[in-house]
């Protein structure tokens, strides 16, 4: 009998969802401001005698000392992601809270050195939404190399 | 610790709501509006092949030019006007411009030709202008806005002259430019060929990729939620979740993990597949919204997913955004929108603008 109730119930609740579903909206607008949580940041890092074997973790762990050497344990006691992270172009996606950002880019900003080795950190692109750096116009270049990719791509 | 560092730039978010069929429904104007774009973004979850149809339309998108240091002033002579600019479905954008730094160019499809100058080349060219609304404290850039379709620059006229000679004579501007024209019939196909034909240019098509997502974490989401309260995510969690797919960062991740702690966002199901491709380029709102059409034709047969998305993003060192509303670069210049198409033609559109934008329409 119970399980009767259920299956009625549950019969009742698919075509519910199924009319909400069918029925057209009505139109809503929202303006957003400020509301995003966090900024990304798409950065490299560049060595002075070229690309060592890095791995994410150390990649991570020196993002972490240059904000504990700018800014101290307490400072640089906030969090952050690294999202992604390429070891053969040494290139990462940070994710980091609004109120971590200015330090976190400062920091990176001021790293010098790897493993007593010179090196920088390059900023390619900052945004508040992490679909904006997925499309980023700056990339756009052209040349032989270009050109041919494109007649192939659509030629395959 | 001073408040000043935990200061961010401000950024927009506006998400609309409605309907394909509504008669008041704007999606139109907004991808019209938007003139420049630069990639666009097609996600199907719970498939594997792209349908022909989407196919065919990505693979018929106009071509784009790169034309070589062409004289600003050209824009303006007879045979570009007459037959490229007061025609419309005609756009130009000076190439590898930073709107923060350089001088940039545009010229939109209405014929309005935009220039946003440094301090500079804005006293030294001597035309009418204002100061750009993302000033600091002093005023080093200002835009230059000219109705080339508006009678007082008729050529012939005397303020078309002064205009002229400024461009040709007391300051030629030379930029790269990309060109693109939407063709609404096959006699109108070759005339920008022919007018390139004085210059250094190349053509392109808009570079197509697609590939295959498997076993994916995909957030729920129901056309009457937008909002994200209760039966869908909300949408600043959805864009960062496209953002993810796009870029192909892993949403599987532990909450005490020392990389990463970015997990898909809830509600979610999983699916098995996912298509994701991507078209870039320099591509005309023509051809998006021919896209969107065929996107909207995608339920037309009974499918497994509820929504399909589309992402536009438009160039980042463009002029304007959405219309001729003035945009910059501060610490970003993302100017995107974002279409989920429902099964019952409900659509959402999310718009998202940076520090240096006016509020998208």
């Amino acid at each position: 009998m119970a399980l009767r109730m259920l299956c009625i119930l549950a019969d009742h609740l698919k075509r519910f969802q199924c009319q909400t579903m069918e029925e057209p909206s009505k139109f809503e607008q929202y303006v957003y401001k400020n509301a995003s949580v966090y900024h990304y940041m798409k950065i490299s890092l560049v060595l002075e005698n070229g690309n060592k074997y890095i791995t994410d973790a150390q990649f991570k762990q020196l993002i972490i000392c240059g904000l504990k050497d700018l800014y101290g344990e307490v400072g640089a006691s906030f969090p952050f992601d690294l999202l992604k992270f390429d070891e053969n172009e040494l290139t990462g996606i940070l994710r980091v809270n609004n109120s971590g950002l200015v330090k976190l880019w400062s920091a990176l900003t001021l790293l010098g050195s790897y493993q007593n080795e010179a090196c920088a950190f390059r900023v390619t692109q900052v945004s508040p939404f992490l679909l904006a750096l997925s499309g980023n116009s700056r990339e756009l270049r052209f040349g032989d190399q270009l050109i041919c990719r494109a007649q192939v791509a659509l030629r395959g | 610790m001073s408040p000043e560092l935990e200061k961010c730039p401000r950024s927009l978010l506006v998400c609309e709501k409605s309907n394909f069929l509504n008669e008041k429904s704007r999606h139109d104007i907004h991808v019209s509006k938007h003139n420049f774009n630069y990639k666009i973004s097609v996600l199907v979850p719970e498939c594997g092949i792209l349908p022909a149809n989407v196919s065919s339309v990505i693979h018929s998108f106009s071509p784009y030019y790169l034309v070589r240091d062409l004289p600003v002033y050209q824009l303006l002579e007879e045979p570009f006007l007459e037959s490229l600019v007061k025609k419309g479905n005609f756009y130009a954008l000076s190439y590898n411009t930073k709107i923060d730094e350089d001088n940039a160019i545009a010229l939109l499809s209405s014929g309005q030709l935009i220039l946003s100058l440094d301090k500079d080349t804005y006293e030294q060219l001597g035309l009418e202008g204002r100061p750009s609304l993302y000033n600091h404290k002093k005023a080093m850039r200002f835009v230059v806005t000219l109705d080339l379709t508006d009678k007082s620059l008729t050529p012939g006229t005397k303020r078309y002259q002064r205009v002229l000679s400024s461009l040709k004579d007391r300051l030629p501007l030379r930029y790269d430019f990309l060109f693109t024209k939407y063709n609404t019939g096959s006699d109108e196909d070759h005339t920008l060929n022919k007018l390139l034909s004085q210059y250094s240019y190349e053509e392109h098509k808009p570079a197509f990729s697609h590939h295959t997502l498997k076993n994916i974490p995909c957030p729920t989401l129901y056309p009457s939620d937008i909002q994200g309260k209760t039966l869908s995510c909300d949408p600043h969690h959805f864009l960062e979740w496209l953002g993810a797919v796009n870029l192909d960062i892993s949403c599987e991740n532990a909450a005490d993990s020392f990389l990463s702690t970015y997990v898909c966002p809830e509600p979610q199901s999983s699916v098995s597949q996912a298509l994701l491709c991507t078209v870039t380029g320099f591509i005309s709102p023509e051809n998006v919204f021919v896209l969107l059409q065929e996107l909207r034709q995608y339920f037309d047969e009974p499918k497994f997913t509820p929504w399909i998305s589309l992402t536009v993003h438009g160039f980042m060192d463009s002029p304007v955004s959405w219309g001729a509303t003035e945009h910059g670069f501060l610490k970003s210049g993302e100017n995107f929108y974002n279409f989920v198409c429902f099964k019952n033609q409900d659509y959402w559109l999310h718009m998202a603008t940076g520090a240096q934008d006016g509020c998208p329409p």
